[in-house]
């Protein structure tokens, strides 16, 4: 009796995974199958092709095109901005450090859409940014900024630079410093250190940040709606269109697949490239 | 000329802080605005706080985000904690699909919530919502928990339960206290993510039950409205007060202890 019962308690301790994968396998892995289903079943005919070579010809494809590169050049900036920063917070701030990296979460506080709609103060014919410039005499017409690419690019690397600051970081604060020293007292220039040793041991970090951004900025629906008024397509906007205004499923559902699929052959090729540079630093 | 190029990293530091806190003190600055257009300056005033504390419905919407917010949270903890303790390292296998509902855009979550609730025939609303959210929210409290129980001291479970602690005892006093700092963290993020979260309840909330995300949207996308900039205002009040009390809190709780 006493054996049976402890057999079942062992069993009873798997039970316990149970919640958490049923909520993957039925809230992410059934969808997906739904999605995938719908866009090559349609409503009375039965299996077919259709939406997909609908999809992918021409307007369709240039949106997800320009999509793409918006989120290739927003997480490749942040990327760029982010590892100064937290490098400089991870070494060089002292007393500051957890000042600054409360600082980095407090924006997380301000609602998302609050956050790109502040930057319509900003960005507008009479806004802020004008106003500076022109006080400073550098233009002399006010510019145009509102419903422009320029505005959604700058609005969503500055909404998602603490995504990617915040895993650098962590890996920064994991990284031994005596490494570097180590590195400059044998010789190696600040560069060689950086590329060499910095670098490499980071990577996780970087990885994580920059697909983090890639994956948000490539199927924003906030920023492109409010930053250009939409008039400007983009990946999120043209799926949410299809499924809340026009109700298209089944072309919705190829759209959604294609971009995905198109996603992760990006985020592959990034992979390989982050490979490539740790590899060719060592 | 060396004096500057010491200077350059804290000046670019700052430069960052600066471009990050731009549009919240624009926001700050312009709730206290007197006049109702976005470009001129009418004063200093309270009216904008004085008419969010008049609307009704702002509290409503409110009260329905932070139902959800902190249910999915509790949600997505207790799963993640009963996961992370019933495999512990066996769960390293399967640490990657947890990772999915991340990296892949919300949208096409959105999307296939949408499909899986409409063929279950579930009416929208806040509970699809939460369900939803939980999901987020298992994303960062599994990899998280997962990873602070790796770095537990396995002794300290076997010295316990050695000296005769009961299973859920060491559970209760030795793991749990470890797995604390991650719980705060994972908890405030599955909190935000879901409190702060529009595609998703953009697609599977319903229309009768509106989020604050929703609410927001469907005032700003017309255009400037203040009292919009005194809700922020005021979120940002309580959260910056709550994140301070909590780590002078915590101070004191160390010294105490």
């Amino acid at each position: 009796m006493r054996r049976i019962k402890q057999a079942f308690l062992y069993r009873l301790t798997y039970f316990l995974a149970t919640p958490a994968f049923l909520w993957e396998i039925v809230f992410l892995c059934i969808p997906f199958l739904f999605i995938m289903s719908a866009s090559v079943y349609l409503q009375g005919r039965g299996f077919s092709l259709a939406a997909y070579k609908l999809i992918l010809t021409g307007a369709h494809m240039r949106i997800i095109v320009r999509s793409l590169v918006l989120a290739l050049f927003t997480a490749f900036c942040c990327l760029v901005v982010a590892y100064p920063v937290a490098y400089f917070i991870a070494f060089r701030a002292r007393s500051w450090k957890n000042a600054l990296v409360l600082l980095l979460t407090l924006p997380f506080w301000v609602n998302f859409l609050v956050h790109v709609y502040a930057w319509f103060f900003i960005l507008e014919r009479n806004g802020i940014f004008n106003k500076i410039l022109l006080a400073l005499g550098i233009i002399s017409e006010p510019l145009h900024m509102m419903n422009t690419l320029f505005a959604v690019a700058i609005v969503m690397f500055q909404v998602y630079l603490p995504f990617m600051i915040l895993p650098v970081y962590l890996f920064f604060e994991k990284f031994d410093t005596r490494l570097l020293e180590a590195s400059l007292d044998l010789g190696a220039s600040w560069r060689q250190t950086f590329w060499r040793v910095l670098v490499p041991l980071t990577m996780a970090g970087a990885q994580l940040g920059f697909f983090l951004v890639l994956g948000m900025s490539f199927g924003d629906y906030v920023t492109p709606q409010l930053m250009s008024g939409g008039k400007t397509l983009f990946v999120g906007t043209v799926i949410s269109d299809y499924f809340i205004i026009n109700r298209s499923f089944s072309l919705g559902s190829a759209f959604t697949c294609i971009s995905a699929v198109v996603l992760i052959g990006l985020m592959a090729i990034s992979l390989g490239l982050f490979k490539l540079v740790a590899k060719g630093a060592k | 000329m060396r004096f500057l190029r010491r200077l350059r990293l804290p000046l670019f530091v700052s430069g960052v802080y600066a471009l990050l806190y731009l549009p919240i003190v624009v926001l700050i600055i312009f709730s206290f605005n007197g006049s109702t257009d976005s470009h001129t300056w009418g004063g200093w005033t309270l009216r904008w706080f004085a008419e969010l504390f008049r609307t009704p419905e702002i509290w409503v919407v409110v009260k329905h985000s932070l139902i959800v917010a902190f249910s999915a949270m509790a949600l997505s903890l207790v799963f993640g904690v009963m996961i992370v303790c019933s495999l512990k390292e066996r769960l390293d296998r399967f640490a990657s699909l947890f990772y999915i509902p991340i990296l892949v855009p919300e949208i096409i979550l959105a999307v296939g919530f949408l499909y899986l609730f409409s063929f279950l025939k579930v009416p929208l609303g806040l509970q699809t919502l939460i369900v939803a959210h939980t999901l987020l929210g298992l994303a960062f409290s599994v990899p998280l928990l997962h990873a602070r129980l790796a770095e537990m001291n396995a002794y300290s479970v076997e010295a316990s339960l050695d000296l005769g602690a009961t299973k859920w005892q060491t559970f209760l006093y030795v793991v749990l206290p470890f797995l604390r700092p991650a719980l705060v963290s994972v908890g405030s993020l599955a909190w935000i993510l879901s409190f702060d979260d529009f595609l998703i309840a953009f697609f599977c909330a319903g229309s009768s039950s509106q989020t604050l995300p929703l609410y927001i949207y469907s005032r700003v996308h017309v255009g400037v409205t203040p009292v919009i900039n005194a809700l922020s205002t005021f979120t940002l009040l309580v959260s910056c007060s709550l994140v301070i009390l909590y780590s002078v809190l915590r101070v004191r709780l160390k010294e105490i202890i």
